[in-house]
């Protein structure tokens, strides 16, 4: 049963960082920098719960603005560049943060040991959860509040103005900057909503694993970033739910029986479902379908 | 007489399922889970614990099995599950392992899993504020130093390498005494060849030689111009190189091509493996590592061909996962361990308990001791790479 929490907790996380991707998206840029703001929550909310024995949820707020500034600061000069120039651009900063933790030493003398972040070795002893008496089951329910929160409130802003406002953008940059619409500053506010959920993220990530280092928040992170969203489908978050669970609880986990097999399918299995379902999982067509399904017998029973 | 025969032909088929019954129950078998990296370019030390783990069980299994603590023999089987050297599925495979019945697990490859499975693990043993995991785990290969100390559920088999590398470098100074300048080289976001080169950069230190500099690469890398530029302008008498096999031919290569011809190379403990004979025999040729396994006793040369078919090679870290099939057995039969499912709790905290004891434990190549922090002080030697297989160029210990 613990092992299925724990997987339970994975596809939790993940679903953070993927729809920290799914944000920006939705304004129709490509960011492979969400693993940089997920590794900057990481560390912020390590170093205030390990070094200065914060409060968890206070140290995850603090991650979150902390990430989410970074975003902001770094979506002005990213946003000016589109297309593939910003996938190098974001490709570049994310580099950029993980070698900056990759030379990051600040440790403090606790007892006989020394704690903190130290440098290519990592951080290791982020034992939050086990020492307050977090139980696995525990665990699972935060994240999953979390996760809940982050969907509710994304959910919300589709609903809202401001998200018809961001796919407008997402849709048509010169139609949406001709009918008024403030591009850069929509651009911007989604890469800030999607820095704040990658750091909220990236503080969770660092309290379960216990250990965080600069390789974790390498290309592959962030290329898992946007895969979940893309490979999910952008009409509504919870394609990004079903694409974490394909990859994380399937494609990781399901197939760790085949052994060595597992890599060579992992490949063929994601392009396989992105030429069965080209536009996600849960693209619109397929929402459209889900809502004749469930609610036909309503409409039925009314006439 | 009919129904007197029908009685006695059931009595008899009765008295046989029985029999096969208790059979059975005698029959037992022990499932003995391994994890670590069989997945990208450490792949290969996952492939040999795995072959090294199997070899022991089937020679533990020739011999008999294993008696468990209600006196049956049982048989051992080795399973072995990748976590590709990633933390977070290093965590998703020990919560697998420790769901199933599983007393121990043996892994990982990684210490960068170390860290971070060895962090969920309950830190002090009784401490009930503390939620870890109460599951025994036995490192074979992740070797970056002091990991055990992490949680009290955690042991290591892997050898010392402060030890290994002090006493190499007090041996270079003796035997060199005309050897001055050294230029290091390390691949830095590897957890255990970073920190071995702190550990062969104070050595080469305290011992008097002069560090003329220090490359940088990454397990990744493929081109070592730049760094190995750097080192021909500086001509070192010794390059010392703390990376794994995979890079460590790299840079040998581009040695060879630019011209760099050291008096005295030195390596990393995990590239006296065959993988740095195949990758660049002729550019290793003399390259010296301690290490913790050679093939230099009959228990050792046995050990390296039951590994070898069952299509892994014996190494320094292969070596450990061999060593710790025979100690898991020790342990079993002397804690009485049952493996039923309904025992599962007490055989982990029986397991925890007789690994923790042992002081003494027998290696390949000795006695290996352990440590109150559940380390291992194994008996090494120095290999050096000639004519394309490594051969013992001194034992310190003896």
């Amino acid at each position: 049963m613990d092992f299925y929490l724990g997987l339970a907790q994975v596809i939790g996380v993940h679903t953070l960082l993927g729809l920290s991707a799914y944000c920006v998206l939705l304004t129709g840029q490509v960011s492979l920098a969400q693993a940089a703001f997920f590794a900057v929550g990481a560390y912020v909310a390590a170093i205030l719960t390990v070094i200065f024995k914060w409060h968890l949820f206070a140290a995850l707020g603090v991650s979150a603005v902390v990430s989410g500034l970074t975003a902001c600061a770094v979506g002005f000069p990213a946003l000016r560049v589109k297309g593939l120039m910003l996938v190098v651009a974001t490709l570049a900063f994310g580099e950029a943060v993980r070698l900056f933790f990759f030379n990051f030493t600040y440790q403090i003398q606790a007892g006989e040991l020394k704690i903190g972040p130290h440098g290519a070795e990592g951080f290791r002893q982020i034992r939050y959860f086990p020492e307050h008496g977090w139980s696995t089951f525990d665990v699972l329910m935060f994240i999953w509040l979390m996760v809940a929160i982050v969907m509710a409130c994304l959910w919300w802003l589709d609903q809202s103005r401001a998200g018809a406002v961001m796919r407008a953008v997402g849709e048509d940059e010169v139609a949406a900057h001709s009918s008024g619409i403030n591009v850069t500053a929509v651009k911007v506010l989604a890469m800030t909503i999607g820095g704040v959920i990658a750091g909220i993220g990236g503080g969770i990530f660092a309290h379960y694993t216990t250990h965080i280092e600069h390789v974790q928040f390498g290309v592959i992170l962030a290329t898992f970033a946007i895969a979940y969203p893309i490979l999910g489908g952008l009409s509504n978050v919870f394609g990004t739910l079903l694409a974490v669970i394909f990859i994380q609880g399937f494609l990781i986990e399901g197939l760790r029986f085949l052994g060595d097999w597992r890599n060579l399918l992992f490949g063929a299995l994601i392009v396989l479902a992105m030429n069965l379902r080209p536009r996600g999982f849960l693209d619109a067509g397929g929402v459209a379908s889900l809502k004749r399904m469930l609610f036909a017998g309503k409409e039925g029973s009314g006439a | 007489m009919r129904i007197v025969n029908v009685a006695a032909a059931a009595l008899l088929a009765g008295t046989m399922t029985g029999l096969s019954g208790g059979a059975l129950a005698q029959e037992r078998t022990v499932k003995i889970t391994g994890f670590g990296a069989k997945s990208g370019v450490v792949r290969v030390f996952g492939v040999n614990s795995e072959a090294a783990m199997k070899a022991a069980a089937e020679e533990i299994n020739k011999a008999g099995g294993v008696t468990l603590g209600d006196g049956a023999k049982a048989k051992l089987s080795v399973e072995f599950l990748d976590d590709r050297c990633n933390a977070e599925e290093g965590i998703s495979v020990i919560r697998r392992i420790a769901s199933s019945d599983a007393f121990v697990a043996v892994g990982p490859t990684c210490s960068n899993v170390a860290e971070s499975l060895f962090g969920i693990l309950q830190k002090k043993v009784g401490d009930t504020s503390d939620s870890g995991l109460q599951f025994p785990v036995f490192a074979d290969v992740a070797a970056k130093g002091g990991l055990a100390a992490i949680s009290e559920w955690a042991f290591r088999n892997v050898p010392s390498e402060l030890e290994m590398y002090k006493s190499l470098f007090a041996w270079l100074k003796r035997e060199h005494p005309n050897l001055k300048t050294i230029y290091g080289g390390v691949e830095k976001d590897f957890a255990h060849s970073n920190a071995t080169y702190g550990v062969m950069k104070k050595q080469a230190e305290e011992n008097g030689f002069q560090l003329l500099g220090t490359g940088e690469w990454l397990l990744n890398d493929t081109n070592f111009s730049t760094q190995v530029r750097e080192m021909r302008r500086t001509n070192p008498e010794i390059v010392a190189i703390s990376a794994h096999p995979f890079t460590t031919c790299g840079v040998l290569r581009e040695m060879d091509r630019q011209g760099v011809k050291p008096k005295l190379l030195i390596g990393l403990t995990s590239s006296s493996s065959i993988e740095t004979l195949q990758g660049c025999a002729k550019q290793a040729e003399g390259i010296i590592i301690p290490t913790s396994f050679a093939p230099v006793t009959p228990e050792a040369k046995a050990a390296a061909e039951n590994v070898s078919k069952q299509g892994g090679s014996m190494d320094l870290h292969s070596a450990a996962a061999y060593e710790i099939m025979f100690i898991l057995k020790d342990v079993i039969e002397s804690q009485k361990i049952m493996a039923k499912p309904d025992t599962v709790q007490a055989d982990r905290t029986k397991m925890r308990q007789g690994l923790a004891a042992l002081k003494e434990t027998k290696g390949l190549l000795g006695s290996v001791g352990r440590t109150n922090d559940r380390e291992a002080i194994k008996p090494y030697l120095y290999v050096h790479a000639k004519d394309g297989s490594w051969q013992v160029l001194h034992k310190p210990s003896s």
